[in-house]
């Protein structure tokens, strides 16, 4: 019978039993502490500094032709009409936006679909904090 | 699990060097909103004051190299370097600078632009000399009606440059200055370093960034950031209907406005004594009265007004309200020199300029 680094046939045996509870205890402990160490972290998620569009058939080319000028996040806030958005990507084509004519009424669509008057707000994050001006402007009203 | 009784991670900030807990409307260009709770100072710390770009920030500033041409319809056209500038008489003005579309996320029907909250309003000491004393050592020709300014943004695409004039007489008021100063510290990169125009009194706009070029003209600039940007429509509009560029005017001063710093909108706080708190504005003119109410507008009551005041500086204001179990819709109502009320709805109109609806903020007291 061949011997490896845990020792004997007989002695594989009598490490079977123990080693499948200590390992089932492992996976529970990793389980049970792996989102609380997480959740409990000093470091809080990284904000992105920029933002990207949402997918759909013209997300490439919109992200072409209207982040090359700005980010993402100008666009995420907008809760227009159709008829908004038409008016707001000719302003841009003039101002050098590059849509080809053929994506005109495809990149409006997907403009109007994802940013629609009804849609919920868009969250804007915060920047960093700077402590000490956050020390100087503690929220309380001013005497 | 254990993870549901855990709160979640707070998202940590966006770095932006300079500016503190912000509200990132744009990263690119960088747009941000002072948030209400930090309207507790007369003065804005600079890491607080709201920044509004149209374009591209200069990458390359240099107090050295920097040079501003007065020139157009003058006399003796002039080329200043910044040491240049200190030799004017500096003048401070407490100004309450306020982007023209503050607010503009609260209109019905929605409008594009940047969609500001509350906050795209703060206030500094601004200091330099005063744009009078540099025209007149120019000579400003009887022709010259208007004054532009345009700064060093640097411009993408085709999107027209970011230039705007205001008459001659506000560039002649002995308040409006090229500043240099913001709180008594050098403008930082965000707020116009080296020099800008501030004009007080009058939308945000009208103080362009990074001056470059003065220019005395006989007629109003024509350009995109004078028309159609940043103009108003002479009648009341219907909400969502589209106006007539002949039928508009430049904006030019703001209106009366008083915001809720605190409680913040959908506070819980303790019954008790509640401090009501914000800060209230009125472009040239002064504010007179801060009402509060905290029945949703049946009745109203008086707030005071804080001791600090200048003539373009809003003043801060308190209610203390004795609050009673429930839930409340508190509001703000601010008057002013020239007898404007805050309206009780939104004015609407197509760019969302200028709301200054009463504010109004709900509260659950325990």
């Amino acid at each position: 019978m061949s011997r490896n680094a845990w020792g004997s046939a007989k002695q594989r045996e009598y490490w079977f039993v123990p080693g499948v509870i200590a390992g089932g205890i492992a996976i529970i402990v990793i389980i049970a502490t792996a989102v609380p160490f997480w959740a409990l972290s000093d470091k809080p998620i990284p904000a992105k500094v920029t933002e990207d569009l949402p997918p759909g058939a013209m997300q490439a080319k919109a992200t072409t032709a209207c982040l090359e000028c700005h980010e993402a996040r100008i666009i995420l806030q907008q809760r227009l009409s159709k008829g908004a958005w038409t008016k707001e990507v000719d302003k841009m084509v003039k101002w050098g936006a590059v849509v080809d004519a053929n994506d005109h009424d495809a990149l409006v669509d997907y403009l109007s679909t994802n940013f629609s008057p009804d849609r919920p707000a868009y969250e804007a994050p915060r920047t960093a904090a700077d402590k000490g001006t956050s020390e100087r402007s503690p929220g309380k009203p001013s005497k | 699990m254990l993870t549901w009784a855990l709160p979640l991670p707070q998202e940590r900030g966006v770095e932006v060097p300079g500016e503190d807990g912000m509200i990132l409307r744009s990263f690119r260009f960088v747009d941000l909103e002072t948030p209400v709770e930090y309207f507790n100072t007369w003065l804005t710390p600079v890491p607080h004051f709201f920044v509004r770009n149209h374009m591209h920030e200069p990458s390359e500033l240099n107090a050295d190299d920097w040079r501003l041409t007065i020139g157009g319809e003058v006399e003796k056209p002039l080329t200043l370097k910044f040491a240049d500038l200190s030799k004017f008489e500096t003048h401070a003005v407490v100004n309450t600078l306020e982007c023209a579309g503050n607010g503009r996320s609260l209109q019905r029907p929605q409008v594009p632009g940047i969609q500001w909250g509350k906050g795209a309003v703060s206030t500094a000491r601004f200091s330099g000399p005063r744009l009078r004393d540099v025209l007149q050592r120019a000579g400003v020709k009887p022709s010259g009606k208007h004054v532009m300014f345009r700064g060093l943004d640097e411009v993408p695409g085709k999107v027209p440059p970011f230039i705007r004039s205001i008459p001659i007489e506000k560039a002649l008021d002995s308040d409006t200055l090229l500043a240099t100063h913001m709180n008594g510290a050098a403008l930082t990169r965000h707020h116009g370093y080296p020099a800008r125009a501030l004009v007080p009194g009058w939308i945000g706009a009208a103080s362009c960034k990074w001056l470059t070029e003065i220019k005395v003209l006989e007629n109003e600039f024509a350009g995109n950031f004078m028309s159609p940007g940043y103009r108003f429509p002479n009648q009341p509009v219907k909400p969502g209907d589209a106006v007539k560029p002949e039928d508009t005017h430049p904006l030019t001063a703001l209106g009366v406005k008083s915001v809720i710093a605190g409680p913040g909108d959908a506070a819980n706080v303790k019954a008790g004594k509640v401090v009501v708190h914000g800060a209230a504005w009125a472009g040239e003119a002064d504010v007179v009265k801060v009402e509060v109410s905290t029945d949703g507008g049946s009745t109203w009551a008086p707030a005071n007004l804080g001791n600090e005041k200048a003539h373009y500086a809003w003043r801060l204001w308190n209610y203390e309200w004795k609050a009673k179990g429930g839930d409340y819709a508190i509001l703000s109502r601010a008057t002013d020199s020239q007898g404007r009320v805050q309206p009780a709805a939104p004015v609407w109109n197509p760019s969302g300029y200028l709301y200054n609806a009463v504010d109004q903020v709900k509260v659950h007291v325990a």
